[in-house]
């Protein structure tokens, strides 16, 4: 297999979770779409170390320290929708426009 | 002892100080004491000094500086550190004059004790005498030409103060404003002066001055000037034509304080400025010849009108401004030691002449010498004294005035005979003037007898000074005649290096063959004045002048005197007047004041009107105009400017923004793919 | 061949969950297909040799991740949503959006085509190890951080709420 495969694999999964997180209208979509984003980046750095720098290991470290942002990431954006939630009664953003002008 | 010399003028500023701070005033305090203790310290230092040169023992110009302050700059890149020094510099004259004014103070001091005992301010006047004292003695010794004019306005602030002593009354202070402002009209020249000798070497210390001179490395030009402008000081200072116009006024200060200012201080201090810038005057022949002209016109004008006043104290005032024309004169005429002996001499006679007169207006209570007459037998002691004061000024051998007077009138000689003629008839005048004071005084018969009967001889403390000063007043002429001594004291400055040299390293055998010859310092040749003149003058003018005034005044009415007065009613009208010289100033001020009037006037009616409020109306319309283009066009456009992006802002935000994350997110998405796809596929 | 084999199911299973993710109506099943398609991802990564990412992504991601937000799905979920359009009005720009920035991406990755794997695929957990707490000590502790602050965030989110 080249590069190229699982570039085109990463790209698709990435464009998949941008049309996920513009089009989903329950908040929980939105945040499961972003998750897809972050593997595909994390599959390109995977691929990147495998196949251009594989005596380094730089990009499985990255890719580590990715899934670790990305864990407090849910974590809190969990959370967060959680307390939302709570005050406003709905997972939906379109309801989710206190600052609006 | 004369490395000590720096505290002479030390000593009476820090009694002064103590006297004015030490207690609270007190018409008995015992703080004048101290006074008169620092000067007899001063005194002692003084003729330790004197003592030591004339025997030979010290040797002057002694010269000692520190660095007051000094500056570091840079001129054209390069650096320099700029020093301005202060320092003691004792040269014979000023030896000489330290004595003499440590002398006349400590006895215009103790005579004060008696004299202003009682008074209110009693204490205050002791702290002003010793400050003056003390500004008079750092101007004679100061090696720093600034030093000395700061000096000199301290002495022209004390003088202040002591004329306007009792300012209580109007006199007073009146009088010290005419001399505190006239004296500054000459203190100004004399700052200038100064300035432009700085500009012109870089230094005020007096022996590098004197060395630019003699190198001739100062312009004659500017030599001129600034030789006029000290001559201006001069003339503020010493009471020359026409700013003589203070020192009678002068005379409403306490007559000790005269006595002080008159002898030893503040009118001294011009001739003492002149003579220790006389290096200028040597470079500078028409500012020579400008001082010997004024102190000729100074001294006739003031004997003139000495020869009709009545109040005692204003004779003897014009007599002081006659003299120090006599020095003046003498000093334009080359006769440096000649005009420096008479200072030396007139400052004895003058003080126990004014001290003489304060003891007989303490004793009867009035100026006027129409009320006196006839106090000889009243007042023994102080007659004596007067009398040997008077013989002193008129130039009567062998008391002090004949020897420094005949030696101005032999430099006159040399001169110009032009000046000697009329200094002579000046000389016969003050003879005849100071005849006619003592016989008004003392001799003849009493005028007032209510006065007569009240008058008494002074206490001990007041006549002791006078016995002192009569001492110097008969024997300083002869001791200093004496021998060439006059030569060696008062050595004229040359502009001539070797000399100047030889005069920098006063050994034995210089001074010596100075002594032996006094041309040794004068190149030109000194003539003597014909046989005729040299003994008629003493012999026959003189005695005859003041016979003739005793004659005259000798009686009651004098009907001989006011005869004359009134056959020469415009002239004694004129000198009443005092020249008119007070009018002509008050002539002078009320046209300033018009002019300043005038000039208001068009300020205010032209000027003003024209320009300011016609600038103003101009500046008015330009505004208006501006105001209209401003609202009808540059408001309109910024208006029309805001209000378009106001418009365009909600329409877009009614346009796009309805508050969904989502909405931004697609802007961002649509943004950024855009943007990445066009630079990935490039 | 096996390998084209296992890289192509485990691409198909990958794309088409993540398809389901963000298309499925009922919220459930979608984080199901999440859980399923990150399942892929580590198969990739095992295909690819990286052991440790494959053993993270399924410890962290398939039974961490996944399963946190199937719970919270069944926390915040209601009967209602199952008749709610769960895609906005918006799916037709996004479409557009994704197209132009797929062909960029897909041009990038074609450029890529002629890259086979430089080295063989070796174990990396034990080298991982040791740059986490050699070279990249400071990073791997500041991620540490991260954590905790995330940990504290979340409780304090949830706990202070629940107590008004």
């Amino acid at each position: 297999m080249t590069l190229a495969d699982y570039m085109t694999v990463s790209a698709l999964l990435f464009l998949i979770g941008v049309f996920g997180a513009l089009t989903r209208r329950n908040i929980i979509g939105i945040l499961m779409s972003i998750e897809l984003m972050f593997n595909a980046a994390n599959l390109n750095l995977a691929a990147f170390d495998r196949f251009l720098h594989p005596e380094g290991l730089i990009g499985q470290a990255l890719a580590v320290f990715v899934i670790t942002v990305a864990a407090a990431e849910i974590v809190v954006g969990l959370a967060l929708l959680l307390a939302i939630y709570r005050n406003t009664d709905t997972t939906y953003v379109e309801d989710f426009h206190l600052l609006k002008g | 002892m004369i490395e000590y010399a720096w505290l002479i003028p030390l000593i009476p500023v820090a009694a002064s100080l103590i006297i004015l701070f030490g207690a609270k005033e007190d018409p008995r305090s015992p703080l004048p004491w101290i006074g008169i203790g620092a000067m007899t310290v001063c005194l002692a230092l003084a003729v330790s000094i004197l003592w030591g040169f004339v025997s030979g023992g010290v040797a002057l110009p002694y010269e000692k500086n520190w660095d007051w302050f000094s500056l570091a700059t840079t001129i054209g890149g390069q650096s320099f550190v700029w020093t301005m020094p202060v320092g003691v510099l004792i040269d014979p004259p000023a030896a000489v004059l330290l004595f003499v004014v440590s002398l006349v103070s400590l006895m215009v001091q103790v005579y004060s004790i008696a004299y202003m005992h009682d008074d209110t301010r009693y204490k205050r006047y002791f702290a002003f005498v010793s400050f003056f004292t003390a500004a008079m003695l750092g101007l004679v010794v100061s090696s720093n030409i600034l030093v000395g004019f700061m000096c000199w306005e301290l002495m022209g602030l004390t003088s202040y103060l002591l004329i306007g002593f009792w300012f209580e009354r109007e006199g007073p202070c009146e009088a010290q404003k005419k001399a505190f402002m006239t004296t500054k009209l000459g203190d100004s020249g004399l700052y200038l002066a100064l300035l432009l000798l700085y500009a012109k070497t870089g230094t005020f210390q007096l022996t590098q001055l004197h060395q630019h001179f003699a190198l001739g490395l100062v312009a004659p030009a500017a030599a001129t000037v600034a030789a006029i402008g000290i001559l201006l000081g001069a003339m503020g200072k010493s009471a020359q034509a026409p700013l003589m116009v203070w020192l009678p006024d002068a005379m409403e200060g306490p007559t000790p304080g005269s006595a002080l200012i008159h002898a030893a201080t503040m009118v001294a201090a011009g001739i003492l400025v002149v003579s220790k810038l006389y290096f200028v005057f040597l470079a500078a022949p028409l500012a020579m010849e400008a001082a010997a002209w004024i102190g000729l016109i100074t001294a006739f004008m003031a004997a003139a009108m000495a020869l009709v006043s009545f109040d005692i104290k204003r004779v003897l005032a014009f007599s002081t401004v006659s003299q120090l024309g006599f020095m003046l004169c003498a000093l334009g005429c080359g006769g440096y030691t000649a005009g420096l002996f008479h200072l030396t001499t007139h400052a004895f006679f003058k003080a126990l002449l004014f001290l003489g007169a304060g003891s007989v207006i303490h004793s009867v209570h009035t100026n006027d010498m129409r009320q006196m007459g006839g106090l000889s037998r009243r007042m023994l002691l102080t007659f004596a004294t007067m009398t040997v004061a008077v013989l002193a000024i008129c130039g009567v051998w062998p008391f002090a005035g004949f020897y420094s007077k005949d030696m101005i009138l032999v430099a006159a000689w040399n001169h110009e005979k032009w000046i000697f003629w009329p200094l002579l008839l000046t000389a016969l005048m003050t003879a005849f003037y100071m005849t006619r004071l003592l016989t008004l005084t003392f001799l003849g018969d009493d005028r007032d007898h209510e006065r007569f009967h009240h008058a008494h001889e002074s206490p001990a403390l007041i006549t002791a000074p006078l016995l002192v000063l009569a001492f110097f007043s008969l024997t300083a002429g002869m001791a200093v005649a004496h021998d060439g001594l006059a030569a060696r004291l008062f050595p004229k400055p040359t502009l001539s290096v070797a000399a100047d040299a030889a005069a920098a390293t006063p050994s034995a055998s210089v001074a010596a063959s100075a002594a032996n010859n006094p041309q040794v310092q004068t190149p030109d040749a000194e003539q003597e004045l014909p046989d005729w003149l040299k003994f008629g003058i003493p012999g026959v003018f003189v005695p005859g002048a003041m016979l003739l005034a005793f004659f005259m005044y000798r009686g009651p009415k004098f009907e001989a005197a006011e005869g004359l007065r009134s056959a020469f009613a415009p002239i004694a009208t004129l000198l009443d007047r005092r020249w008119y010289l007070d009018d002509a100033f008050l002539a002078l001020v009320a046209f300033c004041d018009g002019v300043a009037a005038l000039a208001f006037w068009i300020d205010a009616n032209i000027v003003d009107r024209v320009f300011v409020d016609g600038w103003g109306l101009l500046m008015r319309i330009i505004a208006e105009i501006s105001s209209f283009f401003d609202g009808a066009f540059v408001d309109a456009a910024v208006d029309g400017v805001g209000g378009l992006s106001t418009d365009l802002g909600v329409g877009l935000r009614s346009l796009v923004a309805e508050g969904q994350v989502q909405e931004y997110m697609m802007y961002a998405a649509i943004a950024v793919s855009l943007a990445a796809t066009l630079i990935l596929t490039r | 061949m096996l390998e084209h084999f296992v890289f192509y199911s485990l691409a198909a299973v990958v794309l088409l969950s993540a398809l389901a993710v963000v298309t499925l109506k009922n919220t459930v099943h979608s984080s199901l297909m999440l859980g399923l398609s990150l399942a892929g991802v580590a198969g990739l990564y095992a295909a690819l040799g990286a052991d440790f990412l494959f053993a993270a992504q399924i410890m962290v991601y398939v039974s961490g991740i996944a399963v946190l937000v199937m719970f919270v799905v069944m926390l915040l979920g209601r009967a209602s949503d199952l008749h709610l359009r769960q895609v906005n009005e918006y799916w037709v720009a996004a479409l557009a959006v994704c197209g132009v920035a797929g062909v960029g991406l897909l041009r990038l990755a074609g450029a890529r085509s002629g890259t086979l794997s430089a080295a063989p695929a070796h174990p990396a957990t034990q080298a991982l190890g040791r740059l986490f707490l050699g070279e990249y000590l400071l990073p791997f502790e500041l991620v540490s951080l991260l954590l905790l602050a995330a940990l504290l965030g979340a409780v304090f989110f949830t706990h202070k709420e629940s107590a008004s």
